[in-house]
């Protein structure tokens, strides 16, 4: 875990300066799109362990103030 | 939900290197187990949390905490919608920084890449309306045949083409369309249009549940294609539910606030 963590602060301090070069490079190969959400825990689980990509979670409520079909 | 930072263009790219997990919380009394163990302020489960985890889903690698603002700075309350740039730069910039360290097994993973379902029928109504979003169900009774189809469906369902256009869930029973105007009993790939408030639905298109990839992907694209999304703004749509009686009831009770009202604390001595 200790290796990961310096591994990962390394790549931390790194970044302005990739960021740089991304910022100045073409990007027409990055379509915007939207995100592609797995919508289970279980699901997700299963296919980070599977491919070893991290993981991006987000939790929320569809209604407000109970009406449903938002965020 | 936060609309600034997920709708941003370089988290979007970056977000192709992760696996992106949304859950409906208060939905799934494990699920919402799982989100307490990433943040949860007096114990209580939040109506919104956000964090980025290492692949065996065990370790935070960001702040967890409601929305991105957490780990990146930003808004909160008022203008949550509309974020700083620098914040959402950082997100995206973090977000790849991460994926130098975890880069994953590429074409080096064992299996195909699994549809991302949801749970089931009901709540993805809601989710999709939400999205403004297509739903698509892959429907059969038969859990062999299923399989075939969620393997064929795969194919498409992450290529550039339709990655991240439209929501997944399966069903193997017609009772759970009881919602869905138009559906009839037959196995396919069913489109359907979420109706404003998530809690009914129609049938754009049933796609023959023996095409293979190659056949899904035009009538797909062209069922897709004819999705309205609503229209309505959110306090719109706040209000117009609110006259139309739409109710959503989540599975478990809400737990928000109960912190910050006194409600969990332990006792003072």
């Amino acid at each position: 875990m200790m290796n990961r963590s310096i591994l990962l602060a390394g790549v931390f301090w790194a970044v302005p300066f990739f960021s740089n070069a991304q910022t100045e490079a073409p990007k027409a190969t990055a379509k915007a799109g939207k995100i592609a959400w797995h919508g289970t825990w279980k699901g997700g689980l299963a296919e980070a362990k599977r491919t070893a990509k991290p993981i991006m979670l987000v939790s929320a409520v569809p209604q407000c103030h109970s009406v449903p079909g938002v965020w | 939900m936060d609309r600034s930072f997920l709708a941003d263009k370089d988290v979007i790219s970056a977000s192709r290197k992760f696996v992106c997990i949304r859950l409906a919380t208060y939905e799934n009394a494990e699920e919402n187990e799982v989100l307490k163990g990433f943040y949860a302020r007096g114990g209580n489960l939040e109506n919104t949390v956000f964090t980025l985890l290492t692949p065996d889903g065990k370790t935070k690698l960001v702040t967890a905490g409601r929305s991105p603002v957490w780990a990146f700075g930003g808004v909160n309350g008022p203008g949550i919608n509309a974020q700083p740039e620098e914040s959402m730069k950082k997100m995206g910039q973090t977000m790849e920084a991460i994926a130098l360290v975890y880069p994953g097994k590429g074409k080096a993973a064992k299996g195909f890449p699994p549809l991302p379902y949801l749970a089931d029928l009901r709540l993805a109504l809601n989710v999709t309306a939400a999205d403004r979003q297509p739903l698509i169900v892959v429907y059969s009774k038969s859990a062999e045949q299923r399989k075939k189809m969620e393997q064929e469906l795969s194919k498409v369902a992450w290529s550039d083409q339709f990655i991240g256009e439209a929501q997944y869930v399966p069903a193997s029973d017609a009772s759970e369309f009881k919602s869905v105007k138009n559906f009839k009993a037959t196995s396919g790939f069913v489109v359907i249009q979420p109706g404003t408030f998530g809690l009914t639905g129609e049938v754009i298109e049933v796609i023959d549940a023996a095409a293979s990839a190659g056949k899904l992907a035009g009538p797909l694209a062209e069922a897709l294609g004819k999705h309205k999304p609503s229209q309505l703004t959110y306090d719109q749509h706040r209000q117009a539910g609110s006259r139309a009686g739409a109710r959503w009831q989540s599975a478990t009770p809400n737990t928000d606030g109960l912190s910050r009202r006194g409600v969990g604390r332990r006792p003072q001595r």
